[in-house]
């Protein structure tokens, strides 16, 4: 409680500065709103979903904005099968809505042409998107997005088993990987052949990443031309990972187990007491507080092995297609789309409409830190659910802490490589080394492969 | 395909108008199938030889592709992955296949006795393959879940301990025929319209001749549905080997939990994958010609052995 | 109700065709139960699925996947959510346009050329048929783009032609479907039909595909169930929200949720539950004229 109380404080002084800064920087007419420039003509835009009020408000600007230009928007977020088509037959959108994940195979490929001259024109400020946002939109020092959104992931702890264990939130410290095995085995239940718990959930395959760049390694190497899937501390977090799920009696049971939770509803995984504690990105934090706002839940940042936060962030990117015949109005819609002051009319017509609906504004991050600043300076307040708050405070605490994949031309297919390795070991087909080593034969053969064209 | 030409004319007509009709014939035939002929022509011949030619290039779709030789053939035969994807397909086909005649013909025979509500139940069989792949996929994970499922619940009962139809590498395979056995409608439909086209005299003929229910259905239904049977041993043995949707829908799409691995890597997924996700469109087409082969064959085997059992009363 | 009515009539009837031969009393009983039971179990079977998918769909957010039969309480909202939400009655207004008229273009162009293919006699149609089947051996992966590109060409992209154009040249699958029918069928009514002074045209239109009727219902509904349900082309082909059908609209409803959203599984499953109720009616009507099927081919010699 001390503790929370600690947070709520700290929180209210951090907002109160946030919002003298936005006033001061809206005094001064920088970095908020983007400069107005000259763009008419059809402009296509395809992979944007439509229409909640974060979408709509934003698009609303832009064509106040911009009058002369012609707006058609292809709804619903973008199919690779889609953009392939649309650029083989030469005619494509003038703007595509990526994951940033997948921006890079298009951009090495030539496909996305390069921003210097679209920043230069629109006054674009690269340094106000949070460095976990414009990394992987950046390849060899050259821009090829301009980043939105900013999901991590973070510790959803389940407080009521580790009351039951004697335990407190601080105990579920994930740099201390022999206090979590503890951890895991103490909260683990198990009743004849079958699961009632999982202590702790690595979240394997998707977040194998995440641990091992916990244990100070990486996947690819920051110049995305090689692989280190083998790498000791990759190893080594592949075995303390896979050796996790014994305690539940191997990955079937742990799996079945999984299976049958009711993820997104009322008697989910927390709220029925059938997991200890797991690392889970943000958008989860939501599903809990509509679907069981009395669960007895905690947040926590994950944290690497030295004790620092650490995150694994996805989120999307505008880009302009190679060939696209509308590049002005096309750099127009990013600046805007993009810009601090579109982002907090969006944000503030959503608070609006949940204040309408009773229920709190938590936020929307958006990969620009300025916008950010305000969102969560102004808008954002206490919802009086304390451990929801303290959440929020966590997600916004590692929105910086997160690292991502560097950028590469074989990202597909380095993910399969070591997504199947994973599994090989979950399976018992292989050990950790073998099937790293393996893995990284196949991703190194593809990035070369890809890379020679 | 051969039989088709043994056909004999029965109208006796002098040698010359005889050679006349048969001008007139082939005139007519060539009519028939004229709108294949230009269909195939502009959309299909112009695709598959485009999809031949770039199976010996490097192409990403992104840039124009570059001349290989037979470098994407010589992976084929290297590749790891392909030969699991293969042997997965395989295993899926040669399971599916008899299970789903054998099923869907029992299904129709069990169909044709319903006399009232028959629309109801028509309906009510081939409803699964009208529902949507995802709701067919989320009430699947639920029925076969290994712990709380009711397809293990229902071996509980007769003293089996299932296995780990949605976890266990080696079950997921049969997991997902089971799936897919769920949805074989189709297969139901067109062997019962079938069994609606055999003449009512043959049974009656059987009938007064009292054959036992098994020799009628050995001797009158099966010959005379026979010329569906093998339609759909076809037609199901090639959709089989290209089985993509369910799969992608289940073990690589939305309600992916990771958790199939290299399991479920059917061909056609693997083939999909290397195309829009891997960006090797040159690759994925050689996939796809080693395929078309392979499906070729199988063909072309069943077609030879049909000879044996298909009965075409037309012939 | 409808179940034992079915049963009980299906042991009782007399006259009509049944498996079960005469002046087999102790049997007929055994065979009468193994029905029930075999009919029962597969019709909770087969009405699994579609009853989930409305259940689900009438249950509020949080639960949707919570595996009760009963939805509690019943949200007919959504219902009233999604079609406020989305402009569900444009995209079916297009699916139904590109439904019945593709199904309509691939049932008689099919036919025709089934018919060729069955009925005629000229050099070089075996190989031909072989090159159809054979265009069904190929991954449609790898023909997509090279397709694309040719609609491209045509300027028929951003339009809903390419959904069904294609089907006016008829279909692999149903060519063989139909030529199988055909084969099927006796020769000498033909050989009446061309005494009678019929021409070829004729003995397709008036002998071949009368009798086909069941066959033809089967091409009709297949197609239209797949031009309903298909994603990809829609997914290509259609740039403007106004051109959507269904379930590439369902497609947006299921994307708009995705960033920083909700997951609004049951407006999604509301849509699919629409998606999918026409089908269902399409094939309930369509599947009656299977009886008028048998009738008229009892009728022939």
């Amino acid at each position: 409680m001390q503790g929370h109380v600690r947070h709520t404080e700290r929180r209210s002084a951090v907002r109160g500065l946030m919002r003298d800064l936005a006033t001061l920087m809206l005094v001064a007419g920088i970095g908020l709103a983007a400069a107005q420039m000259e763009a008419s003509g059809d402009l296509r835009v395809l992979g944007f979903g439509m229409p909640d009020e974060i979408a709509t408000v934003r698009v609303d600007t832009f064509e106040e904005m911009y009058p002369d230009v012609s707006l058609q928007l292809t709804e619903g977020s973008i199919d690779q099968q889609q953009l392939l088509t649309a650029i083989a037959s030469g005619n494509p959108p003038d703007v595509v809505y990526l994951n940033r994940d997948d921006l890079s195979t298009y951009a090495t490929r030539g496909a996305l042409q390069p921003l210097d001259q679209c920043i230069e024109q629109s006054g674009l400020d690269m340094g106000q998107f949070r460095p976990a946002a414009s990394q992987p939109v950046t390849i060899d020092g050259t821009v090829y997005g301009i980043p939105e959104f900013n999901n991590v992931i973070l510790m959803i702890v389940n407080t009521a088993a580790l009351e039951e264990a004697g335990l407190t939130v601080e105990d579920v410290d994930t740099s201390d990987w022999e206090a979590i095995a503890a951890l895991n085995e103490q909260l683990t239940t198990v009743d004849g052949s079958n699961v009632t718990r999982i202590g702790f959930d690595p979240k394997l395959p998707e977040f194998f990443p995440l641990w091992v760049r916990a244990n100070g390694g990486q996947l690819v190497s920051d110049d995305g031309r090689t692989a280190m899937l083998n790498s000791p501390e990759a190893i080594e977090a592949l075995e303390y990972t896979v050796g996790l799920h014994e305690t539940a009696g191997g990955r079937g049971p742990f799996m079945a187990f999984r299976d049958t939770w009711d993820f997104f509803g009322s008697n989910n995984q927390v709220a029925a007491n059938q997991i200890g504690a797991w690392p889970m990105e943000q958008w989860y934090v939501n599903v809990l507080v509509e679907s069981s706002p009395d669960a007895p839940v905690a947040f926590a940042p994950f944290l690497d092995r030295q004790g620092n936060p650490l995150s694994f962030a996805t989120g999307s990117a505008w880009a302009i297609p190679t060939g696209a015949s509308n590049p002005d109005a096309a750099c127009a819609w990013m600046a805007t789309m993009t810009s601090a002051d579109t982002w907090f009319a969006a944000a503030s017509e959503r608070a609006s409409i949940r204040a309408e609906e009773g229920r709190t504004y938590t936020g929307t991050y958006t990969g620009n830190l300025a916008a950010d600043e305000r969102i969560f300076g102004e808008l954002v307040q206490d919802s009086g659910n304390e451990a929801f708050d303290h959440g929020v405070d966590v997600i916004l605490q590692v929105q910086d802490a997160a690292f991502s994949i560097p950028a590469n031309p074989a990202g597909a297919q380095v993910r399969q490589a070591w997504t199947d390795a994973v599994n090989r070991v979950l399976n018992g087909e292989q050990n950790a080394e073998e099937a790293l080593t393996q893995a990284q034969e196949e991703a190194q053969a593809a990035l070369d492969e890809a890379w020679e064209q | 395909m051969g039989a088709v030409g043994r056909r004999t004319l029965d109208v006796n007509t002098p040698a010359g108008g005889r050679a006349g009709f048969r001008r007139a014939e082939a005139r007519a035939g060539w009519a028939f199938i004229s709108p294949w002929i230009i269909g195939f022509l502009i959309f299909t011949a112009v695709p598959m030889l485009a999809s031949l030619y770039l199976s010996f290039t490097e192409y990403d779709v992104l840039r124009p592709p570059r001349a290989a030789g037979l470098d994407n053939y010589a992976e084929l035969i290297s590749d790891r992955r392909l030969r699991l994807a293969l042997w997965n397909s395989f295993f899926y086909t040669v399971l599916f296949v008899p299970l789903s005649i054998a099923i869907a013909l029992g299904l129709s025979l069990l169909l044709d006795r319903v006399t009232r509500a028959a629309g109801f139940f028509r309906t009510v069989f081939y409803l699964p393959s009208l529902t949507p792949t995802v709701a067919v996929g989320a009430l699947f994970l639920w029925v076969l879940n290994p712990s709380v499922g009711l397809l293990n619940r229902a071996l509980a009962l007769v003293g089996i301990d299932g296995p780990g139809w949605t976890t266990e590498p080696d079950w997921i395979k049969p997991g997902l025929v089971i799936m897919s056995l769920w949805s074989l409608g189709g297969t139901v439909v067109i062997l019962y319209a079938a069994l609606k086209n055999v003449p009512q005299t043959l049974y009656e003929a059987a009938r007064i001749e009292g054959a036992s229910a098994w020799s009628e259905f050995r001797h009158v239904t099966l010959p005379m549905i026979s010329g569906a049977v093998f339609f759909v041993l076809i037609v199901n043995t090639i959709a089989a080997l290209q089985v993509f949707d369910e799969v992608y829908t289940m073990y690589f799409g939305q309600m992916d939990s990771g958790a199939a691995g290299s399991a479920a890597l059917f061909y056609v997924v693997y083939l999909f994958r290397q195309a829009f996700e891997f960006l090797n469109m040159g690759y994925a087409s050689a996939m796809a010609w080693l395929l078309f082969i392979v499906i070729l064959v199988i063909t072309l085997i069943q077609l030879r052995v049909s000879k044996s059992w298909v009965y075409y009363e037309g012939r | 109700m409808a179940l034992a009515e079915a049963a009980s009539s299906a042991s009782a009837r007399d006259g009509s065709r049944a498996v079960v031969s005469r002046g087999r009393r102790a049997g007929k009983l055994v065979s009468r139960a193994v029905f029930l039971v075999l009919l029962s179990g597969c019709t909770v079977l087969f009405l699994a699925p579609f009853a989930w998918l409305v259940s689900a769909s009438l249950k509020s957010r949080s639960e949707v996947f919570n595996n009760e039969w009963i939805p509690n309480p019943v949200m007919w909202s959504n219902y009233v959510d999604v079609w406020a939400a989305a402009p569900v009655f444009s995209w079916l207004q297009n699916s139904v346009f590109v439904g019945l008229i593709g199904a309509l273009a691939v049932t008689v162009s099919s036919a025709a050329v089934a018919f060729g293919f069955a009925h005629f006699r000229f050099r070089g149609r075996d190989a031909l048929f072989g090159l159809v089947l054979a265009t069904m051996m190929l991954p449609g992966a790898v023909t997509m783009i090279p397709v694309f590109l040719i609609w491209n060409e045509l300027g028929m992209v951003n339009t809903l032609v390419p959904l069904w154009a294609g089907n006016l040249f008829g279909s692999a699958f149903y060519i063989f479907l139909l030529r199988q029918f055909y084969l099927g069928l006796p020769r000498d009514l033909f050989d009446a039909a061309r005494i009678d002074g019929a021409t070829y045209f004729q003995m397709w239109w008036r002998v071949a595909l009368p009798l086909t009727r069941t066959a033809l219902i089967v091409v009709f509904i297949f197609e239209f169930k797949a031009l309903w349900t298909d994603l990809l082309k829609p997914l290509i082909y259609l740039y403007d929200s106004a051109l959507f059908t269904m379930p590439r609209g369902i497609k947006t409803l299921i994307d708009r949720f995705g960033q920083g959203g909700e997951m609004q599984w049951e407006l999604v499953l509301a849509a699919t539950t629409i998606l999918t109720v026409p089908l269902i009616v399409l094939f309930f009507f369509g599947q009656r004229y299977f009886i008028e099927g048998i009738a008229t081919s009892g009728t022939k010699g």
